[in-house]
């Protein structure tokens, strides 16, 4: 035979083995054999498995219409009121529910992941409420700045609690370090772009902050977001500005806000009270930055004209105080 | 004891669409006295001649549970809430319908005049004369209403003496039956290590008679041989099985040849004792 | 103005993904163990070590994953291979000296008529006891085909599951067997019919 036929027919009798035994054979199983409540007599009657059900449904639902009405909250109380106070009240309260009773899961910054799984896997099943949860901040930043990162998010509000001493971060480094952002939600698709198989929500495994909400995790993380929250206590909100996926989102939506947090031009004093109160280098060149504005009112708390409009006495808020 | 060595001697058919070949289910095994085997499966009878050639098959009405062969040449069928009996030369069919007594046919055997059906769904062995009228009902006389198979299948089979040889895998041991129904008596017992008992929660699943009662077992497959009286000869075969099998359908010739059909490769293996 | 006119087009771009996903989605959805996927349940795989990743690799303390037995489908044989350890020594009884279950979670109960003299002519109820049950998967893998009817499961239990958006057991689980579906299907017997 010529060697070509030869080697067509080595393949096809190599391939016909390999056929047979690489195919697992595929075993179904027989029909039904249990035997039945009247073969067991005696009047046994099968106990039902039990199947017990998650929390409620609407307990989720509930869950999106809270964040929904925090945010207005959070709207309301930082462009209308103004108020320093109750935001941080606000604060306190997403803390202790969205953080510690829920466990800050789900969250809008894990979300992502889930949207770009739903938007490239058809076999997914994404729930209605988490695409309600990436959204809704989304379109609020798109007229009222980031309110979801004041007052609402939980990972805000737990490196709002430890903010002592601030300092202010030199520009270039700030702009450096912003980076991080934008490679984290590189990854971050990344990962979740892979078939089911290899895919890693890796927002939800480095977050640092769910560790200390559910009270429990591997030490390495707790350690890290212990970290964390002693450095948030010089640097203003570190997670926050510089590693935050979600952030890169909301900066870009935030940056076509009309009625955000603004500094207008002719009823200022030109004291730089503000600037100096805003822990997030957030004022510059006595404007308001809106893509970076994390919505924590504390300009307006040291504002003199804010104090003398709301007719409470000033209180001079200077980098280094709450 | 231990020189009981079977070989394998031939493997028959397989899984796939050719004539010769099942497409999903081997369940029963029969020989007629020109030597022929016949199989059933999926919905058909196939016929076999000792080299493994197909010689005929026929489609029966509904899936077809088990197979027999009559002393006059008559194919019966076993399926489920019917038999089939098929003429082997014209395959014209007679078909006794019983929904009741013929829940799910598995085993099919004659003793005398009377044919016996065991039925799956009743858990029992109903025998019939031979217009198939319904005469008495054996194994079910017990405090659990009949055999305990939680596999699914009745397995018998009947010696020349006329003793019905039942497997009752819930309790691990082989029954004697007489045709009226008497229990005489039975053999076996739970063991992991002992190869003369019987493993795991059901074995053994199925049970043939030629001299000496052959039993399958499912779950560490494999083929035994005890004496009529029950005593324990030796494991014919076990590797040659795919580890899946389960209700390994069994029946001997009354030449020394023993037939098994793993059920998952859907394959009739043929055994034989080593030339002595 | 032009930043208006942006915001608007982000406004109708956002609007136009939120209701192109929408249209996909479910309404409650959670993890469950996929019967067929299962190291411990897939038929077709016999004599390998019963898979414990559940157990280890779920965040809560004891974990969500545990053996269910669907009663509908249990033989209620005397000798269950899932109850006790068949490899152990016979007693007196017939019975093997040992139990499987190192939490010894699982109870046995004879139901229906009862033999007063022959108790291995009984049938018998298996139910494991989810407060003990941890999820290591050695009964499972014992009720498997063809030992036994594969009436025991490893299910998700939905009082104890966080439902964690990343499921550590599903990122642990080597066959990808858990998966999330919407919580009707998920409450749905385990059954692993095909290999």
């Amino acid at each position: 035979m010529r060697p070509r036929v030869q080697a067509a027919a080595l393949l096809v009798l190599l391939w016909l083995p390999w056929q047979a035994f690489s195919q697992a054979i595929p075993y179904t199983r027989p029909v039904e054999t249990a035997p039945q409540e009247n073969t067991i007599g005696g009047g046994y009657k099968t106990p039902a498995v039990q199947k017990p059900l998650p929390r409620n449904y609407w307990f989720q639902v509930f869950d999106v219409v809270l964040l929904a009405a925090a945010m207005g909250v959070s709207v309301w109380l930082v462009i209308r009121r103004r108020s320093r106070r109750w935001l941080v009240g606000l604060a306190i309260f997403s803390l202790a529910y969205f953080g510690f009773y829920r466990e800050g899961c789900v969250c809008p910054i894990g979300s992502i992941q889930n949207v770009t799984v739903a938007l490239t896997d058809p076999r997914y099943s994404i729930p209605i409420v988490v695409v309600a949860t990436f959204f809704l901040p989304l379109f609020v930043a798109l007229f009222f700045g980031r309110a979801f990162c004041g007052g609402v998010c939980a990972l805000g509000a737990i490196q709002e609690m430890v903010v002592l001493k601030p300092v202010e971060v030199p520009r270039r480094i700030d702009r450096a370090l912003g980076w991080l952002r934008y490679i984290y939600l590189l990854l971050a698709i990344f990962f979740a772009l892979k078939p089911a198989i290899g895919r890693d929500f890796i927002i939800c495994r480095f977050d640092p902050f769910v560790g200390l909400f559910r009270k429990t995790g591997p030490p390495h993380m707790l350690m890290i977001g212990g970290a964390f929250l002693v450095a948030g206590m010089f640097i203003g909100r570190p997670y926050c500005r510089y590693l935050c996926p979600y952030g890169v989102l909301l900066n870009w939506c935030s940056r076509l806000a009309r009625h955000a947090v603004s500094i207008t031009p002719d009823r200022e004093l030109d004291c730089g009270l503000c600037n100096q109160a805003c822990p997030y280098g957030a004022i510059v060149h006595m404007r308001a930055v809106r893509q970076d504005c994390l919505y924590c009112a504390r300009c307006y708390a040291s504002c003199p004209n804010e104090r003398a409009r709301a007719k409470r006495p000033l209180v001079a808020i200077t980098r280094g105080t709450k | 004891m231990a020189d009981l060595r079977y070989r394998q001697r031939r493997a028959i058919s397989g899984k796939g669409p050719e004539p010769g070949q099942f497409g999903h289910s081997l369940t029963g095994l029969a020989l007629d006295s020109q030597g022929l085997l016949y199989a059933s499966g999926d919905s058909e009878i196939k016929a076999f001649d000792t080299a493994g050639r197909l010689r005929s098959r026929w489609r029966t009405q509904r899936p077809a549970l088990a197979v027999a062969v009559s002393r006059d040449g008559r194919v019966y069928a076993g399926e489920e809430g019917q038999i089939e009996i098929f003429d082997a030369a014209a395959k014209a069919a007679r078909v006794w319908r019983d929904d009741q007594m013929l829940g799910r046919v598995t085993a099919i055997g004659f003793s005398g005049d009377t044919v016996l059906a065991g039925d799956a769904a009743g858990r029992a062995i109903r025998r019939f004369d031979r217009t198939g009228r319904i005469l008495n009902v054996i194994g079910a006389d017990n405090n659990v209403g009949g055999l305990l198979i939680p596999n699914g299948v009745v397995s018998f089979d009947v010696d020349s003496g006329g003793v019905i040889h039942a497997a009752n895998p819930g309790k691990h041991r082989v029954e004697r039956y007489s045709p009226d129904g008497t229990l005489l008596g039975h053999f076996g017992k739970f063991s992991f290590d002992n190869p003369a008992g019987f493993t795991g929660c059901c074995n053994p699943t199925n049970v043939a008679v030629s001299g000496r009662i052959y039993v399958t077992e499912k779950a560490g497959p494999r083929l035994k041989a005890y004496s009529r009286d029950g005593e324990f000869q030796g494991v014919l075969a076990a590797d040659c099985f795919d580890p899946n099998c389960k209700n390994i359908p069994v029946h001997a010739c009354p030449r020394g040849i023993v037939y098994a059909a793993d059920t998952v490769r859907l394959q009739i293996l043929a055994f034989e004792p080593e030339a002595a | 103005m032009s930043q208006d006119l942006t915001r608007r087009a982000a406004v109708a771009a956002l609007a136009g993904g939120a209701g192109f996903l929408i249209q996909k989605a479910h309404g409650q959805v959670v993890w469950q163990v996929n019967a067929s996927r299962c190291l411990n349940s897939r038929l077709g795989e016999v004599g390998v070590e019963a898979c414990n990743l559940c157990t280890s690799s779920c965040v809560v303390g004891l974990s969500a994953v545990r053996a269910v037995n669907e009663h509908s489908k249990c033989g209620r044989c005397n000798i269950c291979p899932a109850y006790f350890n068949i490899a152990s020594a016979v007693d007196e009884k017939g019975l093997p000296s040992e139990k499987l279950c190192p939490r010894d979670a699982i109870t046995r109960k004879p139901i229906g008529r009862q033999d007063p003299e022959d108790p291995s002519n009984n049938f018998y109820e298996y139910s494991i006891d989810e407060d003990k049950c941890d999820g290591c998967g050695r009964c499972v893998m014992k009720c498997k085909e063809p030992l036994g009817l594969g009436s025991i499961t490893l299910r998700v239990r939905y009082d104890k599951c966080l439902n964690c958006n990343r499921c550590a057991i599903s990122t642990a689980c080597p066959k990808d067997a858990l998966e999330q579906i919407p919580l009707p299907e998920a409450l749905k017997s385990g059954e692993a019919r095909t290999g």
